[in-house]
């Protein structure tokens, strides 16, 4: 099991009358893999799940699961599994019968699932507690006993629904870590859905970014939020200040974009190289942690840049000071806090650094709504 | 488009249960709900023949038994006046004035249940909760489970001459000689308005249970009167409510037969009961099915007309 | 609720006269079923009696009617349990476009009137009968098929409605969760909605049940010569009433209590098991102790008392015997009797003294006749205090109060004359319905 079955999706759409809620979407998932699709509410990542799981059938395209296509199959022919937002538990039967349902389905003996069931109530850590019924548990041991039916049915591919949208912060954290090590334990491909960033950034290997039914990148979690490839992905994955402008100079790696707070020197995004001209509207993003309070002479590769100060709040590991750009725009600046108070007249103007490795051209477009 | 319904929903749900569901749902709405409403309907109007004629070639189509309805049988002296101005239309005024009479003593005690039964829903629904509503829920529901006959034969006892009513009012010296309740119709409305309150009360109740306190105490936080809260906030949120138990007190209460037969007074009828006449007494089956179906109309328009004032859609009815 | 004084006063009075409107006729009723006197009365109150229940048990035509009512009960029940549940799951998946209209043919028995399906039941059938040749015997023409299937019709509704309202409580996911787990469609029906059904299944046969029992718009059409209680009911109700109906309603609230007492009992104790922490499975199992269940549960009290007055009432009832009683009123009575009859002839004999002197307009002035002499004609003035100068008619209200209780059509006559005879109130109601 440890090669895993791999999942692919082959220019797919799904299209319910006029609404197209995924557009040409081509992913390829090797076996094993932790995989998530991140992206806000309605962007089309259950569409796809459920393309994969069988309870949609692509409008145009192919699913393929090990290489099989899976067209006409139903959900209940294809080796995957699904872990529902709700979970979906059975609440009329006991979690030992929740769990091996699917060994019941396909006509297993009593004594087969009961002997199965214990092996997975104690992978779940939840031993001896199999005759028990769903309302009696908590939500953690809802989430696990969610995964134990899940993996009683064997699947190739796990497919995870925002299983931990319903947890409470901490719960969540810890769930994180756990899912992943069952997922390492277990070998199977999982593919995760999303629209907690952090979720997404700290169990995958991969992660697929979607906005409107579109799939922006699909690269590991620090390409993701160093490299965005658009800057619905730059601005949706962690927090980051837009400087828009045309581009006044450009070289094969960095342009200078025209900013309202000065001239702005940048990387250019790896997907945008060689689509970018002298002229055309970019957008410039630099991240809250990358921005500094200018001091000294100026850098090589350094860009000074200014604004006028609005606002400033005190986070405990950060001071957080939000500016304005000439023309309006937001820009916030988070300061690692050094035991030292900044203090700053609201309206005055204030100088701020950033290099250039650490800022990111690309053409301009739709940001993420907050 | 049609096809591909058939199959998926045999898809879904297997041939077995495909087949089950199916069969049922024709068997219910074809054999038991359409099918007897036409017969009904084309039997209404077929002229009232001994079995062995029926089918022969005097079994043709007629209006006669709704024009004995307008214009009652021949012969019939009476004439339709309009504002005071005589016609030669021939005019069956004993029925008619049936017709009108029970339904507007139903509209009187649809309105009467509904003013009684509002206050008492909103209280349950907002005030009164744990044991002590339960308990009042309980109460409300325990009168139903008695068979409407016996409960109209309690109002019978209460409003009779004999009864507990001029019993005890005799008994006291108020009044010298009983009153006579029956005659009167007290005891039919009274009857009328029992028989049918808990079918009021419910479904005011379920609506006013699902709008949320905050409302109203957000609406008393504004500085808004009571009655205004009521005429703001909760009547229209209840509206469903109210107009599924409207429709609900109405077409029974109009189509009520056993307690007009057991309350009614000797001078006043129900028009059910003249249906019931012409099948059993009356031994004219063709015309009872057509004042039958006068009476079904009649129903139909009620409910589409409250449905279009207060703008309620069928799927709000019956909950 | 603002807690205001004269609020809290005005909705109390309200409370009181709904709940009086409400249980008051069903406690009345429930008096006369003890009162002796055969005609149901609950004041004056003259002796405690059982023997209506007795009259109640000896009587052969509520006993079939109350077989016939099981019959038709039953195979109703049965019938529309599978046709609204069959209805309910073909509303969740009927093509969007036709909802609308399929519910509305399904929710319509429920808005017509009774008596309309009864008499379409009855057309379509008969007419059915003639198209297929059979005879007026045929099992299509059968009282009870036709009571069953007029009844089906509307109760299918009321059912549909139940599972309706379960199944939108019913998560979706959980099929899907059964069809991903490798279940099939029929195994996802079975093993998981078919279960979640249950509860509602027994709450439609229950409501089915009811519905059926106590129909009579629909069932005076069909009956035949099957007729189930509440026709039986409804002719003795009409044509001539003694107390063992109130008997067979104090049999039915009683069952109907117990029934709902019982019901929030095991509700109560779901309910406490589960705030307690307890597994469900642990309380609907056998242990059943006793003081454990009374505490902290009202209706689990109520329900042992109410076991304990029953019984209590059972037993005292065959060892009570009120025929000392009876005697008694009845030498009461007819000392009031020959009291009042001596005041009559008294007061007679004043009146025409008086009317000699005023003329006879003045008398009847103030005696207001509720019953219009002309409506009335079989029995004249009766209703009015004149009826009471009849002397005959005192001699018969006499004569039939002393002898027999048994054949007592006429058993309140005697304390104030004809105007309290249940025959006057009898004969014009009959007349009203077979007008």
């Amino acid at each position: 099991m440890s090669t895993g079955v791999g999942v692919d999706l082959d220019d797919v759409w799904v299209k319910f009358g006029d609404f197209v809620a995924v557009r040409e979407a081509n992913v390829s998932i090797k076996g094993g893999e932790f995989f998530s699709f991140l992206g806000p509410s309605g962007c089309g990542k259950t569409t796809i799940l459920r393309t994969v799981s069988g309870f949609q059938e692509p409008s145009q395209g192919e699913v393929r699961i090990g290489g099989t296509n899976m067209v006409g199959i139903g959900p209940n022919l294809r080796p995957t599994a699904l872990i529902f937002q709700n979970l979906a538990l059975f609440p009329l039967m006991p979690i030992w019968e929740n769990i091996t349902f699917s060994m019941e389905v396909r006509g297993a003996s009593k004594g087969e699932r009961r002997k199965r069931a214990d092996e997975l109530l104690e992978l779940i850590a939840l031993q001896g507690q199999g005759d028990k019924m769903v309302n009696e548990l908590s939500g953690g041991q809802k989430q696990r006993v969610a995964i134990a039916r899940a993996l009683c049915a064997e699947p190739d591919v796990l497919l995870l629904d925002e299983p931990l949208s319903a947890l409470d912060l901490k719960l969540r954290q810890h769930m994180r870590t756990e899912l992943r090590a069952i997922q390492k334990q277990v070998g199977i491909t999982f593919i995760y859905i999303t629209h907690d960033q952090g979720e997404a950034l700290t169990m995958s290997d991969n992660v697929a970014v979607m906005s409107a039914g579109v799939i922006d990148q699909i690269a590991d979690g620090r390409t993701i939020y160093d490299d965005p490839a658009s800057p619905f992905v730059a601005s949706f994955v962690g927090e980051n200040n837009v400087f828009s402008g045309k581009i006044k100079t450009i070289t094969k790696d960095y342009a200078v974009v025209d900013t309202p707070a000065g001239d702005l020197r940048a990387k250019i995004g790896t997907a945008a190289r060689g689509k970018l001209q002298k002229g055309n509207d970019a957008m410039a993003f630099v991240r809250p942690e990358a921005l500094a309070i200018a001091a000294g002479r100026k850098g090589k590769d350094e860009n000074r840049l200014t604004a006028s100060i609005k606002t400033e709040e005190f986070e405990g590991q950060s001071y957080n000071i939000f500016l304005n750009q000439a023309d309006g725009a937001e820009i916030k600046m988070s300061l690692v806090n050094q035991g030292q108070a900044y203090e700053h007249a609201p309206g005055s103007q204030m100088t701020l650094s950033c290099n250039a490795d650490q800022a990111v051209v690309l053409p301009a477009g739709a940001l993420a709504s907050e | 488009m049609k096809g591909t319904f058939f199959k998926e929903f045999f898809n879904r749900n297997g041939p077995l249960l495909g087949t089950y569901l199916l069969l049922a749902v024709a068997f219910w709405i074809i054999i038991l709900i359409v099918l007897p409403q036409l017969s009904m309907l084309d039997y209404s109007f077929r002229f009232n023949l001994p079995p062995s004629a029926q089918g022969g070639e005097k079994d043709v189509y007629t209006m006669s038994n709704y024009q004995h309805f307008f214009n009652g049988s021949e012969g019939n002296p009476e004439r339709l006046s309009i504002f005071g101005y005589q016609t030669d239309i021939p005019f069956n005024k004993v029925d008619i004035a049936v017709f009108f009479k029970t339904i507007l003593a139903a509209i009187f005690v649809t309105a009467f249940d509904l003013a009684l039964c509002y206050p008492l829903a909103y209280f349950l629904g907002q005030s009164a909760s744990g044991p002590s509503g339960r308990v009042l829920l309980l109460l409300l529901i325990i009168p139903y489970w008695v068979n409407e006959i016996l409960r109209a034969f309690a109002f019978r006892i209460i409003f009779g001459a004999t009864g507990v009513i001029n019993t005890v009012l005799v008994g006291v010296g108020i009044l010298d000689t009983p009153i006579d309740f029956i005659r009167e119709n007290v005891a039919l409305y009274a009857g009328l308005g029992y028989a049918y309150l808990l079918l009021m009360i419910f479904p005011i109740y379920n609506a006013i249970e699902s709008l949320d306190r905050n409302q109203i105490e957000a609406a008393r936080d504004l500085g808004s009167p009571w009655w205004r809260i009521h005429w703001r906030i909760v009547i229209p949120f209840a509206k469903p409510g109210i107009v599924s138990g409207c429709t609900m007190v109405f077409m029974l209460t109009a189509g009520a037969l056993a307690a007009p037969q057991i309350l009614g007074g000797p001078s006043s009828l129900w028009f059910t009961q003249i249906i019931y006449q012409w099948f059993n007494t009356g031994g004219n089956w063709p015309r009872g099915a057509a004042y039958a179906v006068v009476l079904l109309f009649i129903c139909i328009v009620f409910v589409l007309a409250m449905m279009r004032l207060f703008k309620v859609k069928m799927g709000e009815i019956g909950k | 609720m603002r807690q205001n004084p004269l609020i809290k006063v005005f909705l109390a009075i309200y409370l009181v006269i709904f709940f009086s409107y409400l249980l008051g006729p069903l406690v009345i009723m429930g008096i006369t079923a003890f009162n002796s006197p055969s005609f149901p009365k609950a004041a004056p109150w003259e002796c405690l009696t059982f023997e209506w229940f007795s009259v109640l048990a000896n009587d052969h035509r509520i006993m079939t009617g109350i077989r016939n009512s099981f019959i038709v009960g039953i195979g109703t029940v049965i019938l529309s349990v599978i046709i609204g549940l069959a209805g309910a799951l073909v509303l969740t998946q009927i093509w969007p476009k036709l909802r609308a209209t399929y519910y509305t043919i399904v929710i319509a028995p429920i808005l017509i009137p009774g008596v309309v399906l009864g008499i379409s039941t009855l057309v379509f059938w008969g007419r059915m009968n003639a198209f297929l040749g059979l005879s007026d015997e045929s099992f299509l023409q059968n009282g009870i098929f036709l009571t069953i299937i007029g009844q089906t019709t509307f109760i299918s509704s009321y059912c549909m409605l139940v599972f309706v309202a379960r199944l939108q409580r019913f998560d979706q996911g959980l099929t899907e969760a059964a069809l991903d787990l490798g279940a099939t469609h029929v195994q996802a029906f079975r093993k998981v909605m078919l279960p979640f059904l249950y509860p509602a299944m027994g709450s439609a046969a229950v409501l089915a049940f009811l519905a059926s029992f106590e129909n009579y718009n629909t069932t005076t059409f069909t009956f035949g010569k099957y007729p189930t209680l509440t026709i039986e009911l409804a002719q003795k109700v009409r044509y001539g009433i003694n107390p063992s109906i109130s008997a067979l309603a104090v049999i039915i609230v009683t069952i109907t209590i117990l029934g709902a007492l019982f019901y929030e009992m095991r509700k109560r104790r779901e309910a406490m098991a589960i705030a307690n922490g307890a597994p469900a499975s642990a309380v609907s199992g056998g242990g059943f102790k006793l003081p454990k269940m009374l505490a902290g549960n009202p209706a689990a009290i109520i329900l042992a008392l109410v076991l304990i007055g029953g019984i209590g009432t059972v037993l005292f009832a065959q060892a009570y015997n009120p025929q000392a009683c009876k005697v008694e009123v009845r030498e009461e009575k007819r000392k009031a009797t020959d009291k009042r009859i001596q005041e009559l002839q008294e007061k007679a004999k004043q009146r025409s003294l008086q009317e000699k002197l005023k003329g006879p307009d003045i008398f009847n002035q103030p005696a207001q006749s509720p019953v219009p002499p002309a409506q009335a004609p079989s029995n004249p003035g009766s209703g009015t205090f004149g009826d009471v100068f009849n002397p005959g008619n005192l001699d018969e209200g006499d004569a039939k109060k002393t002898p027999d209780k048994g054949s007592s059509l006429n058993p309140g006559s005697g304390t104030f004359g004809g105007v309290f005879n249940p025959k006057n109130l009898n004969e014009s109601s009959g007349k009203g319905t077979s007008q």
